[in-house]
């Protein structure tokens, strides 16, 4: 078997006279060079349509010429070059007699020497690459060659061009003008701007017959096929553009295996044509597709993490303080006592049962918040880490354990001091949402140990303890608000000229605020089964 | 920060066998001669990298006196890598393994990876359990063993790796079931948010591309 090169040739030479020939084509017919051929006999028939793209690209020519169409050139040429149309093939080659024999082994042709044995094969392929060579050498040649077939030529290129340019067009809608006027460009350079010889060569086919109907099936069908892809392909094309296009743009078949290389690069805009191709395709595509989502997702990904780490991120911080950590484990705890106090009132006789449940009612309304009642400030006279210090030993007098409030207090007081005045409204924000959640750690940090040594207490006083933790989630909590305010004061003080921005700022601290208490509340709840535990 | 994956791991053994050395050692990269005694759990953690990811290793260092086992014991639960320790000039640490064992494949799922611990290797004058034993025990019971010194700093980032290594491949192998967090294992923020569709990258990146 040859190779695929030179297979194409063979094929091409005679893919009219020999059916299996033919066959062998039919199994590209993924590609639409595939579905060119195999309306090849009605293509005879193509009423031309001019492409105002064939016009425009017709400047290009030189450098499409350049830009290895080499393979394309030879594909097309031998495809569409039958029998009905050698004269005019002769005709034109008679026009470049400078091109000399040995340049038609140039450029991997190698292999066409050892296919054929039949001299006039040999003769029919050398000629559209000796005509080629000779355009890419002679321009006045091309020019005139493409200026005298090109009204009749386009409908092969017009059509492709005109379908893939819309489906391409709407698929990247969404892409910056950058970007769609680059691929335009290409796609008219490249597409839309055929080597004049190869318009001779379509030409001389398209002498006579109605094509509407040919041309119909083959938009449709090309349509379904690179045009789906296509407008399917969104974003990559903005990624993968350039690589598309610099990979030459061969011949639309080319293009069909470009875009599955494409797609296993990875395509966001893929996942929501999953479902259209995979009823296309079956396993492989489905094994790139995931591949295809899973890069998708981690580009994704590095994306949102550069911007999340542009933002202010709340829970991110929370987290690194070992907040979310420290409510996990009292979770844990919270969770395993609650079930150990259900076994409790399942194993006990109903009459007890009773009792038990009233004793964990009584605890419950113990652990409830206190209304905002006015407070007995006895923090006059110190500073206010100092009072938040004393606020908390208060609360937590009677628990009968020792709790650590040195970290919480030590970071209020670094807080109060790290704050400069001259502080600008963005870095007093983010000094607020990182105090906010750093607090909210330290806090919930206080719960969780102070649920584990509640559990490893000898004797337990219910009554205190709950008064104790209550008491402590009222200081707590006030005590959020005041660094939320203690932020929004200096954020509403600095003299500026972003006003809105700092508007958002402070109402993002209250919302901050918010969440913070949520937290707190949250870890409160859960240190209520450690104290009922203590009572049955 | 960002990682791919999240390896919960906990630290269990007698009290005073260096735990939250080894895990000060590991994270801070120093060594405390005197630590408190730890209070039911404190926290560790530090990124690490295994096969071109990042692999948050979060460590609960859990307290090893008798007052706290009923409390430490709710904190085994989804555990992805366990490191148990025990002193090599203590034989009474390392009698007390068995214990320790029964504990954590009780109170852990199944898949755990756990890896004993000999600590306090620089005091070899004052060993008291061999390291072959330590070898033979680890192999009795299907763990990995090593022995480790949190004050030369001798092994202690190998114990902690090697666990990430075999959780990994557990992984890889599909024997976690990354979605379920019992199993000590979350996925980073970058995966999640994607949806739970992009799922197992474990079975779907194994075979690696058998397309076209």
């Amino acid at each position: 078997m040859p190779s695929s090169d030179s297979d194409d040739f063979e094929s091409a030479d005679e893919g009219h006279s020999s059916p299996t020939k033919r066959e062998r084509k039919k199994r590209l017919s993924s590609s639409n060079y595939s579905d060119n051929l195999e309306s090849e006999d009605e293509l005879k028939k193509v009423q031309p349509k001019v492409s105002s793209k064939l016009e425009v690209s017709e400047d290009k020519e030189s450098v499409v010429n350049n830009e290895g169409w080499d393979d394309f050139d030879i594909d097309e040429d031998t495809i569409q070059t039958s029998s009905n149309n050698e004269t005019e093939v002769k005709n034109i080659s008679s026009k470049t007699e400078t091109i000399t024999v040995s340049e038609t082994k140039d450029s991997g042709w190698d292999d066409f020497d050892d296919w054929g044995d039949d001299s006039e094969v040999k003769d029919q392929e050398v000629k559209p690459q000796t005509i080629r060579d000779n355009i890419a050498a002679n321009q006045d040649v091309a020019q005139t060659t493409s200026q005298k077939d090109e009204p009749k030529a386009s409908w092969g290129w017009g059509w492709g061009v005109d379908s893939l340019l819309n489906s391409a067009t709407a698929g990247i809608s969404t892409l910056t003008t950058q970007v769609s006027q680059g691929i335009t460009t290409v796609l008219e350079t490249g597409i839309g701007a055929p080597d004049p010889e190869v318009l001779a060569r379509m030409s001389s086919k398209n002498d006579t017959g109605n094509v509407t109907e040919d041309r119909k099936t083959e938009t449709i069908a090309d349509t379904f096929q690179l045009g789906s892809l296509l407008s399917g392909v969104t974003k990559f094309v903005e990624t993968t553009g350039t690589k598309v296009i610099s990979g030459g743009l061969d011949t639309l078949e080319t293009i069909g295996k470009k875009t599955m290389e494409v797609l296993q690069d990875g395509d966001p805009g893929l996942a929501k044509k999953k479902a259209l191709l995979g009823l296309e395709e079956k396993p492989v595509l489905s094994q790139i597709l995931r591949e295809a989502k899973e890069r998708a997702d981690k580009e994704d990904s590095v994306k949102e993490a550069k911007r999340e780490a542009k933002e202010i991120h709340y829970e991110t911080l929370f987290d690194d303080c070992e907040g979310l950590v420290h409510l996990e484990a009292l979770e844990m705890l919270s969770k395993q006592v609650s079930m150990r106090i259900e076994e409790k009132l399942r194993n006990s006789e109903p009459s007890k049962r009773q009792d038990i449940k009233e004793t964990l009612q009584q605890v419950s309304e113990l652990c409830e918040m206190p209304e905002e009642g006015e407070e007995n400030d006895i923090t006059e006279g110190i500073s206010r880490p100092d009072g938040l210090h004393e606020k908390l030993l208060k609360a937590t007098r009677d628990i009968g354990i020792k709790l650590q409030f040195q970290p919480l207090i030590k970071q209020y007081s670094d807080v109060l001091n790290e704050l400069a005045p001259d502080a600008s409204p963005r870095g007093s924000y983010k000094l607020g949402v990182k105090s906010l959640a750093h607090s909210t750690a330290l806090s919930v940090e206080i719960y969780h140990k102070m649920a584990e040594m509640l559990l490893v207490k000898g004797r337990r006083s219910t009554a205190d303890e709950a008064d104790a933790v209550t008491q402590m989630t009222v200081v707590l909590t006030k005590h959020i608000g005041d660094l939320a305010t203690h932020f929004t004061e200096k954020l509403s003080k600095i003299p500026c000229e972003g006003k809105e921005d700092v508007n958002s700022y402070i109402t993002n601290i209250f919302l901050e605020a918010g969440n913070s208490s949520k937290y707190i509340e949250n870890a409160f709840q859960l240190t209520v089964p450690i104290i009922q535990i203590g009572a049955v | 920060m960002a990682y791919a994956y999240l390896f919960k791991y906990i630290i269990i053994g007698d009290t005073g066998v260096g735990k939250s050395c080894l895990l000060l050692q590991f994270t801070d990269k120093r060594f405390q001669p005197v630590h408190d005694l730890t209070i039911g759990v404190e926290f560790g953690a530090r990124m690490i990298t295994i096969d071109g990811k990042q692999i948050k290793l979060q460590i609960w260092d859990t307290a090893g006196q008798e007052a706290f086992r009923s409390i430490t014991r709710s904190y085994y639960r989804g555990a992805a890598g366990a490191l148990l320790v025990y002193d090599i000039t203590r034989r009474d640490t390392f009698n007390h393994l068995t214990t320790w064992l029964e504990d954590a494949r009780q109170h852990s799922n199944s898949n755990m990876v756990i890896m004993l611990i000999g600590n306090k290797s620089d005091l070899e004058s004052r060993r008291e359990v061999k390291k072959e034993e330590g070898e033979a025990f680890a192999r009795e019971h299907g763990l990995v063993f090593m022995e480790t010194s949190a004050k030369t700093a001798a092994n202690v980032e190998e114990a902690f790796i090697n666990t990430a290594k075999e959780i990994y491949e557990k992984i890889q192998e599909g024997v976690f079931d990354i979605n379920n967090e019992a199993n000590g294992i979350k996925i980073g923020p970058q995966h999640g948010g994607a949806g739970s569709g992009g799922g197992a990258p474990g079975a779907g990146g194994a075979p690696p591309g058998g397309c076209c």
